[in-house]
């Protein structure tokens, strides 16, 4: 595979993770977030199978391999049973309203594409045009964080976010150290088991899940 | 090694506390005693530093698998390392397990010390750790492992308190990461795949080659992410209510060691930068966020009706603080760091004041806690001059950094920030004497029964008051060279 053909494919990669990843925005149904998320993780696993073929780097298949078995099958278990636990279908009404929502996520990859100029001017790999995609990516995850109310969501738009974080990793150094990477998957299914716990404990001493509940301590 | 002896201690005794079910007294008492070694350890590595030469490390490579001086215990590490460890040691043989304790049962108490176990031996791994990365993983840790203990007592104030902070830190811990994948970015497109390149000796050695705009991108997102672990403004609203929903011994912890660790990181990722990048620019950043901080914490402190809030307002205004100092070259970096040392001192004694006082009086609110002096004469006069001390009047330590702050930022030609920044600190000192004469004075409710013996638990807490008089007076020379040898390493 030549160099032009790898550098497309690995930018159709990343668009297509990011158009998952604003789907968020769009849909609003939980089990929609579920599988947006899923299938952003199956994509993101073949790109890391496929910079591991063409950098040449046996040790992104073994990441690609942990990936796919955390995001596509753990997680999303998980989370369908979570769903179903608490017994949440929509997000209702988000802070922001899904026409805006979108406009501003347009307005964020912008953002994203200003932000990276030096890291793509830097550098000097093929994949350096997907750069600003996963920029985009953290910052549309971490917009879903903010503006939605379902706690449900929260925990999706976090978990997209670690997503376009390692889509960084991937597409600006070919991977960071497998021990570094290791770690990452540690806490990031940790961190996701205790999100969970807390989603039960929130259901099960406000009977909803939604953090506009979450307003009693003030001053 | 003493590596092993630094680390192992708390693994035990996590080890020990899972093992045992249901949960018996004499687990606290082993713990308790275990943490004593890992100060031991602090101590000597400390010692070593202090007495020059190069700093200890360990690492081991296994194939692929390469970790060489992966854990690194230079000035820097060990006085933080001393603070971790001596909070540590305080909190677990003033934790509620060694005593009976109406608010939590057997289960409650196995969990405890199961996970501030945990808590501890990450706090302490991100401390001597050399590898960035692995520092990374160690705060992620931390944030988990202390979720698990805020609601210890699932009330909606708990779970909402423990829901904000999880989220928040989580978010802001993958903003770190996202920084330090750009920092390794900036390595990996000047030198390849070097597997040492996220060892912090190594990246303070390449910084001057690496690329300046790249890693101005990444210690924003650093700044930002550490910073919401640290409790920076803006990032730092989880900080009142998981300081006020938590168990008092917990927060004693988060509030001084793990505080300290945070501020660790960003200190360490500063020093990087300022290489690449040989201007002011992380110094105008941390100038705006730390007089920010204050803002927010003056304003929030005339309005504090809870105790625990209240002094989570004060953390914030010292993190200010410490932003303030180390964002004013070597002197000011000089008296951040005895600053964060005070701190830690102070807030821990403060925290673990506010179990005493939690266990009689029913509700954290000021308006509720009056005649504190009557009530628990010794726990009260302790509170009284702790927060005296806290809050900057001589002849304190805090007093004496927060000096040394002020000087700092004369000298570097900061007159303005300097005056915004006292009136703000006038501002807290009036508030705070005012909340504290509401506590003190008066006659207590009915319900609280009152009178106080004087046990060892109280003689522990004097160490604290006693250290933070004599640094008000005194630098002793030890502790001098440390520091000095910690600017050194922050700010050549």
């Amino acid at each position: 595979m030549n160099t032009a053909l790898f550098a497309q494919l690995a930018t159709l990669g990343s668009s297509v993770v990011l158009i998952f990843g604003i789907t968020l925005l769009w849909r609003r149904s939980l089990t929609a977030y579920v599988d947006a998320f899923r299938w952003q993780s199956v994509v993101l696993s073949a790109l890391f199978v496929l910079i591991g073929y063409y950098g040449d780097d046996p040790e992104l298949y073994f990441v690609a391999a942990f990936f796919f078995i955390l995001k596509v099958i753990i997680l999303p278990v998980y989370l369908r049973r979570l769903q179903a636990r608490v017994k949440v279908v929509n997000e209702i009404e988000p802070y922001i309203n899904i026409a805006t929502s979108l406009i501003l996520a347009g307005l964020l990859v912008l953002l994203a594409y200003a932000v990276t100029r030096p890291l793509v001017m830097v550098s000097t790999l093929p994949t350096r045009g997907g750069l600003p995609l996963a920029m985009g990516l953290i910052f549309v995850g971490l917009f879903v964080v903010i503006t939605r109310k379902k706690a449900l969501t929260q925990i999706v738009g976090f978990l997209v976010m670690e997503n376009g974080i390692a889509m960084l990793a991937a597409l600006g150094t070919y991977g960071v150290p497998f021990i570094i990477e290791l770690g990452v998957f540690l806490d990031v299914l940790m961190g996701f088991l205790v999100m969970q716990v807390f989603v039960y404990h929130i259901y099960g001493t406000f009977e909803s899940i939604d953090v506009n509940q979450l307003s009693e301590l003030k001053h | 090694m003493i590596f092993f002896l630094l680390l192992l201690p708390p693994l035990l005794a996590a080890l020990l506390a899972w093992l045992v079910r249901p949960y018996r007294t004499w687990v606290g008492w082993v713990n308790a005693a275990l943490s004593l070694l890992s100060f031991a350890a602090a101590l000597s590595l400390a010692a070593q530093a202090a007495a020059g030469g190069e700093a200890p490390t360990w690492g081991f490579a296994l194939g692929l698998l390469n970790l060489e001086e992966v854990l690194r215990a230079d000035s820097l590490a060990a006085l933080i390392l001393i603070c971790v460890t001596f909070v540590a040691a305080l909190t677990l043989f003033l934790s509620p397990g060694l005593r009976g304790d109406r608010r939590f049962n057997a289960a409650h108490l196995r969990r405890y010390q199961i996970f501030i176990n945990l808590f501890i031996v990450a706090m302490l791994l991100a401390t001597a750790a050399n590898n960035v990365g692995v520092m990374w993983i160690a705060i992620e840790a931390t944030t988990i492992f202390s979720a698990f203990l805020i609601p210890l007592k699932l009330t909606k104030a708990s779970v909402e308190a423990s829901w904000k902070y999880i989220l928040l830190g989580s978010v802001g811990i993958a903003l770190a990461f996202a920084g330090t994948v750009l920092a390794y970015f900036d390595f990996f497109t000047f030198f390849g795949r070097v597997e040492t390149a996220l060892n912090w000796s190594e990246l303070v050695t390449m910084a001057p080659r690496l690329q300046p705009e790249v890693m101005q991108l990444a210690f924003v997102f650093l700044l930002i992410g550490y910073g919401a672990k640290a409790g920076i403004a803006p990032m730092h609203t989880w900080k009142p209510d998981a300081y006020g929903e938590a168990p008092p011994t917990l927060t004693a912890l988060m509030s001084s060691a793990l505080f300290a660790v945070a501020m660790y990181a960003i200190i360490r990722w500063k020093t990087v930068t300022d290489i690449t990048l040989q201007n002011h620019y992380t110094d105008n950043l941390l100038l705006a966020l730390g007089i920010f901080s204050l803002v927010v914490a003056a304003f929030s402190v005339v309005l504090a009706t809870n105790y625990k809030r209240m002094l989570a307002y004060s953390s914030i205004e010292h993190t200010g603080l410490i932003c303030l100092g180390l964002a004013l070259g070597p002197v000011g970096v000089f008296a951040a760091l005895l600053h964060l040392l005070n701190h830690t001192a102070a807030k821990s004694t403060m925290f673990l004041l506010v179990d005493n006082v939690e266990r009689r009086y029913p509700t954290p609110l000021i308006a509720n806690t009056r005649g504190l002096l009557k009530a628990l004469p010794w726990t009260g006069a302790l509170f009284a001059i702790g927060l005296l001390i806290l809050i900057g009047l001589p002849p304190g330590a805090i007093f004496i950094s927060e000096y040394g702050i002020f000087r700092a930022g004369f000298l570097m030609g900061q007159p303005w920030l300097m005056g915004a920044a006292l009136v703000l600190l006038a501002i807290v000192f009036v508030s705070f004497i005012n909340h504290l004469n509401q506590m003190l004075y008066g006659a207590p409710p009915e319900t609280v029964t009152t009178g106080e013996r004087f046990s060892w638990r109280l003689a522990l807490l004097l160490p604290g008051v006693v250290v933070l008089i004599v640094l008000g007076l005194t630098l002793p020379s030890p502790l001098a060279t440390l520091l000095q040898q910690s600017v050194a390493i922050v700010a050549p």
